[in-house]
């Protein structure tokens, strides 16, 4: 039975959304510094070139060279991520990383804001982008340490520069030097930590709710392949039962076939006036003897059809005692056997365990293998039945002195419709099922059966079945 | 009694056999039954016949098709006209009859046979080849 699906395995080694979505910011986070050393390089060196006033240009081009060298080394350390990691250390290394160009950003736009006209500077806002960019790629705990790590910066820069613990760079463009009152510098500070803390937490509420949806659509994309995986196994499964049935229902139609012709035949041979008046009434026996082969047939093919559709537990086994039922089939045969000289002998073992089964269906499988052994037997020959058990199984075994079956038929004596050679020159109108009706009945029961043969000499069919009270055994 | 000519039917269906061979000799021929391909080649050779009725599907799903090959590569044999009579067509084994090559045979009689029609194409192939 198919058991209810667990969903999606999330152990699979799939990128999840936020993992290849914060690998692939990361380079653009590289880039993204590579064009603002190029816009400091541009801005710095014009500013130089125009504007007489000195500035801390020292500084400035020393800032610019230290985030272009760690950008480099940036680079070149995302490449090796790319390609040597992978699953949850690659992640855990990526936000490490993610942490440490963030941090140092902070620190360099600090630097180059104070080399440059601390609060006077309008690049101060620029520290809202980074605080955005750090919500965007990290978890909500550290987006918050950033921000807190922004205020403190903007506390230091405009702290230390407005009240003269550091000197101040005044920018070019302005005329006169902005003194600010302490609450005017706290006010700043607690505006810009206020809006740092606020982005924070937008940002990062946004992202918490895209992040969950990227890993609600990443299940439900990775259940629909599983899904699909299931489906495209229950067409082939499909498809190779359809293809059995046909081949079944071919089979069928050809058995069905042969007994209708002779009928056919034989009554037109009589109804035409071709057969001579002596041999009319030959022919009509004929043709009601192929009419009784016939029903025998269908019985036989319904027996196989309820078979072929019954899968083990899917009918409510009863306890069965195999040994009542050899009896009944002993019974059932005796005036036969009695006809042809056939002597009979049934070994019992005492006190038999039962088995799980049906009793209409083991009466058949009983039926059947002794029947065989009747038809192909030789006139006086021998039938042994035994039926023994051991701690875990029930087997039944049916020995006849008939005229074997050839080793190159024997792989096949359980197959439907399959009759051997030597089997159709002694009973040319058997149906050729019932050895595959005992197969499929011992089958849905869990036991097997096999058949040994000398040609010539005998046969013997031997079938096992699970004791009923095997489970209370131990092994 | 003078017969219109031999029959042979290679056929393992019994009452096929015994059902033909009734309908043909109250038509005046003389009839022989096969119950397999090497078993009726071997009558051939041992009494020719005027007409072969061969069944397809016997002990080998093809057997009919190698005995009408057989019939044909044999120079004293292959004058005898051969009526395939057979359910191959409706049969699982409808794919072991070569459709691509030519085979040494006169007429296709689809089973069940209206026994008229069994006594009107012996009537026609029998006795246009008297025995040598």
């Amino acid at each position: 039975m198919r058991g209810r699906n667990p969903g999606p395995d999330l152990s699979v080694q799939e990128q999840l959304p936020f993992e290849s979505e914060l690998i692939a910011r990361l380079g653009w986070l590289i880039r993204l510094r590579w064009l603002a050393v190029a816009g400091m390089v541009l801005v710095i060196g014009l500013i130089a070139l125009w504007f007489p006033q000195p500035l801390a240009f020292g500084p400035l081009w020393g800032v610019t060279l230290v985030i272009g060298l760690y950008n480099t080394g940036f680079a070149l350390y995302l490449r090796s991520l790319r390609q040597d990691r992978s699953g949850q250390d690659r992640l855990r290394h990526a936000t490490r990383f993610a942490c440490t160009q963030i941090v140092l950003d902070l620190v360099s736009l600090a630097v180059l804001v104070y080399f440059s006209g601390g609060v006077e500077n309008p690049m101060i806002l620029f520290f809202v982008f980074h605080v955005i960019i750090a919500s965007i790629l990290l978890p909500r705990g550290v987006s918050y340490l950033m921000a807190g790590l922004a205020s403190l910066l903007i506390a230091a820069v405009v702290g230390s520069q407005s009240t003269g613990l550091s000197p101040h760079y005044h920018l070019p463009l302005l005329e006169q030097e902005l003194n600010l009152e302490a609450i005017h510098i706290l006010v700043i500070v607690m505006t810009m930590a206020v809006t740092l803390f606020l982005v924070a937490y937008l940002t990062t509420s946004i992202m918490t709710r895209l992040r969950e949806r990227d890993r609600e659509l990443w299940e439900s994309n990775l259940t629909c392949q599983i899904r699909s995986g299931e489906l495209e196994e229950l067409n082939r499964e499909l498809v190779r039962v359809d293809q059995e049935r046909t081949r079944f229902m071919v089979l069928v139609t050809h058995e069905l076939r042969a007994p209708i012709n002779t009928i056919y035949s034989a009554l037109d041979l009589a109804v035409s006036g071709y057969a001579p008046p002596e041999k009319t009434r030959q022919m009509l026996e004929r043709a009601q003897s192929r009419a009784d082969d016939l029903l025998v047939l269908i019985g036989d093919l319904l027996n196989l059809t309820r078979v072929r559709e019954q899968e083990a537990g899917t009918e409510t086994a009863e306890l069965v005692q195999l040994e009542e039922l050899l009896q009944d089939a002993v019974d059932f045969v005796q005036v036969e056997v009695e006809e042809r000289g056939i002597s009979l002998s049934v070994e019992i073992e005492p006190h038999l365990s039962p088995v799980n089964a049906l009793p209409d269906q083991m009466k058949l499988v009983w039926t059947n293998l002794i029947s065989n052994a009747i038809k192909y037997n030789r006139p006086g020959g021998r039938i042994e039945i035994l039926l023994e058990q051991d701690e875990r199984r029930v087997t039944g075994a049916v020995y006849d002195t008939g005229i074997g079956i050839d080793s190159d038929d024997l792989p096949h004596v359980f197959d439907e419709f399959y009759r051997a050679a030597n089997a159709r020159e002694i009973s040319p109108h058997g149906t050729g099922v019932g050895l595959a009706i005992v197969r499929r009945i011992i089958e849905n029961w869990g036991g097997e059966i096999e058949a040994a043969s000398d040609p010539g000499i005998g046969t013997r069919f031997t079938f096992s079945l699970p004791r009923a009270d095997a489970e209370r055994i131990p092994a | 009694m003078t017969t219109k000519g031999e029959i042979l039917i290679i056929d393992d269906d019994p009452d096929f056999c015994e059902i033909a061979k009734a309908a043909l000799e109250k038509a005046s021929f003389s009839v022989r039954c096969a119950c397999n391909g090497p078993q009726g080649l071997a009558m051939m050779r041992q009494q020719k016949p005027n007409l072969v009725f061969l069944d397809v599907i016997m002990v080998m799903p093809d057997e009919g098709v190698y005995v009408s090959e057989e019939i044909a590569r044999d120079p004293a044999l292959r004058d005898v006209p051969v009526v395939i009579a057979s359910s191959v067509v409706n049969s699982p084994y409808a794919g072991y009859f070569p459709t691509d090559t030519p085979l040494h045979v006169h007429k296709f009689l689809d089973k069940p046979i209206p026994m008229q029609k069994l006594v009107e194409v012996a009537n026609e192939l029998a006795w246009q080849k008297p025995r040598s």
